[in-house]
């Protein structure tokens, strides 16, 4: 028989070892709809500071309608996971935020969400009132899930004018040109390109802009619906070439792997002039306006991603963020409530609050309200860019369901850093958990 | 195996009775929680194990491929070797400075009692707040690295796996020395002095008087803190999550951190809980291996026939 202390190590080590397993006590519950509470919907967004325009929305239509909105904010790092376990339960919100895509891929195979195709058949323009290529990153093999409900978030390539004029240097709009400003800048000592490299997704937006001029957006349409081969391909080699050519020039530097974006490390590069680009959200704005708005305001550059010659991608197309989106579920108790209150995201209203707090909504009479922007120029220059793009695509790790997102994005890093070469990065492509 | 009172050198039974040692009921509450908050879970975790559960819908029994593809698993693989060569030079980086500053600091002056007071703050700060710390004193173009050149180089620390490694290891250090200090400065405190008079009267110098008797008289507490030290290094989380994130690459993926991964970034709660089960075997299994080797259920007093 063991004694008492061996019992209290194994204790300590079965318990310390143990701290994940509460998990398993969240099983599912039956997802009957019929104890859902009366007269109420619950939508539930991720909380951050745009929740003020949420419940303005949500207090507008709570005074004209019998049923109620809840609004339910759910701290940000934590918000997949708290949807993830609770949107099979009977705790399950009626209307939940999210990103579109695979986001909500595995919740439409289970058969949780409601296909809107009926409330667009009742209101046109729950659909037409929208940017069409945003529109179109929630709908899944042909049918709406989503309405968009925040503002949009294209990556475009943001630069310090001061370093750029102090080296003689225009902004670039070819790939050449971005392979001599880095020419350029190295011989001025400054790291040509601010990257985030620790935090994966600034480094992954490098390959979205890069796949998609080389090869257009078919090649990761394809790829994201289980033709794996695409990514051996032709066009994808290119693609990787053309980083390896900018990587190799010394573009971002030695040390990205240590940097990152979140904590302030690549806009503090960019801010001081230690680098002179960075491939960013459209964020970034208010980023660097949040620390230094004047230095902001004359010294912050921004242009679409350069083109790349004899690529088949439109140099029109972005990537990014398309915006984020409210998605019905299948066992709401008051679905034309919920349609209506969906109505108000193209709402006048609702576009002069967003504006009004930074984002820039993707409806088609926002270009009314863009002088009401908190900066008019830069939310044209969005605006513009996001209406007159052919193709918008996804940032890729919220287009791959979430089970892809952990590998993509450490090949991602891998490549960039010199672990794996253009052959590796293909293979860990090909056995990346497809799409369905 | 709870309900009976230790037995050993004391005498059995009734005797035990009579002067009123604890009985079943004095164990329930313990067994209870343990049972409610520890085993039941584990038992969950091992089922589920054989199934394959994204949180939605019931978890679907899929037999033994959860395990099949851990066995397949280059990034499991590597993980345990990770987490094993990050435990290994916790216990050997943390031991040494943690039992000199332990037996320093049990001497009675007062400035080594405001010294300790200060060397415990660390501990007193918690893991995530300790690592976002570090994450911004080493940044290479605004933290210390970009002012010692010489030292650091370009300061990649996080895009190499053996400085990346060195920083876990170092914040790990500088973190939970404070704790098992403070385990061997009250296992030094208990040390008869006597025995050091004893030592002097013989010509035992300072040094002599340290293997001589201290290091005996600390061998129980020495494999207390390096259970804890082993246990803690093996499920380390919050440190790897925050300074590395796993990277670069998977080169700082440990087997915890890889669980957590599978489990609430990539929803798969079935490979999940494989690991989740590895790891508790393995550090019970270490424990245990522990324990007995060094003879620490035996219980022998180092003060007998003082």
């Amino acid at each position: 028989m063991m004694n008492t202390r061996t019992r209290k190590s194994l204790t300590a080590a079965a318990v310390a070892s143990a701290l994940v397993l509460p998990l398993a006590a969240c099983a599912s519950g039956d997802s009957g709809g019929s104890r859902r509470p009366e007269n109420e919907i619950h939508v539930m967004v991720y909380g951050d500071a745009t929740n003020k325009v949420e419940q303005q929305m949500v207090d507008t239509f709570n005074k004209t309608s019998d049923v109620k909105v809840v609004l339910d904010t759910i701290p940000g790092a934590d918000y997949q996971q708290k949807l993830q376990t609770i949107i099979d339960t009977n705790a399950a919100p009626d209307v939940f935020f999210n990103w579109g895509g695979g986001s909500i891929e595995p919740f439409v195979d289970a058969d949780l969400l409601l296909p809107l195709d009926d409330f667009i058949a009742e209101d046109p323009q729950l659909k037409d009132a929208f940017l069409p290529a945003v529109f179109n990153s929630a709908v899944i093999d042909g049918t709406s899930y989503g309405i968009p409900m925040r503002g949009t978030q294209p990556v475009m390539l943001f630069h310090n004018k001061q370093v750029l004029a102090d080296a003689g240097i225009e902004a670039p709009e070819t790939w050449d040109e971005l392979l001599a400003a880095v020419e350029t800048l190295k011989a001025q000592g400054v790291t040509p390109i601010a990257l985030g490299g620790a935090d994966q997704w600034p480094t992954l937006m490098w390959y979205q802009y890069a796949f998609d001029r080389v090869a257009g957006p078919e090649l990761f349409e394809k790829a994201l619906a289980g033709d794996t081969d695409v990514w051996d391909s032709a066009e994808s080699h290119e693609a990787l070439d053309k980083l390896s050519e900018l990587i190799d020039a010394g573009a971002f530097g030695t040390n990205f792997d240590s940097v990152k974006f979140t904590d302030g490390g690549s806009p503090a590069l960019l801010r001081t002039g230690k680098a002179a680009f960075e491939l960013m959200g459209s964020w970034n704005y208010s980023t660097h306006y949040d620390v230094d708005p004047a230095w902001t305001d004359a010294n912050l550059g921004y242009t679409a991603f350069p083109a790349i010659d004899g690529g088949k991608g439109d140099a029109a197309n972005i990537t990014g963020n398309t915006n984020n989106f409210y998605s019905v579920l299948a066992k709401t108790r008051y679905p034309d409530a919920v349609r209506d209150f969906l109505k108000l995201m193209y709402s006048d209203e609702f576009v002069e609050a967003q504006l009004a707090i930074g984002n820039l909504p993707t409806t088609t009479n926002t270009e009314q309200f863009l002088d009401q922007a908190a900066s008019p120029e830069y939310a044209a220059f969005q605006f513009d860019l996001v209406k007159n793009a052919p193709h918008f695509q996804m940032s890729w790790d919220q287009a791959f369901p979430p089970a892809a997102g952990t590998p993509l994005k450490i090949a991602v890093q891998q490549f960039f850093s010199g672990q794996i070469d253009a052959d590796g990065f293909i293979a860990a492509m090909k056995s990346l958990p497809a799409s369905r | 195996m709870t309900t009976r009172a230790p037995q050993g050198r004391t005498r059995p039974g009734a005797a035990d009775l009579q002067v009123g040692r604890p009985g079943v009921v004095w164990a329930l509450p313990a067994a209870l929680f343990f049972g409610l908050f520890a085993l039941l879970p584990m038992v969950l975790v091992l089922v589920l194990s054989f199934t394959q559960w994204s949180g939605l819908g019931s978890p679907e029994l899929v037999g033994t491929e959860n395990w099949s593809r851990l066995l397949d698993d280059p990034v499991m693989l590597k993980s345990i070797g990770l987490s094993l060569v990050l435990t290994a030079l916790g216990v050997v980086t943390q031991t040494p400075v943690a039992m000199l500053l332990g037996v320093w600091a049990a001497g009675h002056q007062w400035n080594r009692a405001v010294l300790s007071a200060i060397f415990f703050v660390p501990l007193l700060l918690s893991a995530a707040a300790v690592s976002v710390l570090w994450r911004a004193v080493l940044d290479p173009n605004f933290g210390v690295p970009a002012q010692m050149e010489w030292l650091f180089g370009d300061g990649n620390l996080f895009g190499n796996q053996s400085t990346a490694i060195a920083v876990l290891v170092f914040v790990s250090l500088w973190q939970f020395t404070p704790l098992h200090a403070l385990i061997y400065q009250g296992a030094a405190k208990a040390v008869p002095p006597m025995l050091y008079e004893a030592a002097e009267i013989d010509g035992a110098g300072r040094v002599r008087s340290f293997f001589a008797i201290t290091l005996p008289q600390l061998r129980n507490t020495m494999i207390t803190s390096v259970i804890l030290m082993v246990v803690g290094g093996l499920t380390t989380f919050d440190t790897v999550l925050i300074l590395t994130n796993g990277g670069p690459g998977t080169d700082t993926t440990i087997t915890a951190f890889y669980m957590y991964q599978k489990a609430f970034r990539g929803f798969d709660f079935g490979l999940a809980s494989a690991i989740a089960v590895v790891l508790v075997v393995a550090a019970t299994a270490i424990s245990l291996v522990m324990v007995r080797l060094s003879g620490y259920d035996k219980m022998r007093s180092e003060l007998e026939g003082v």
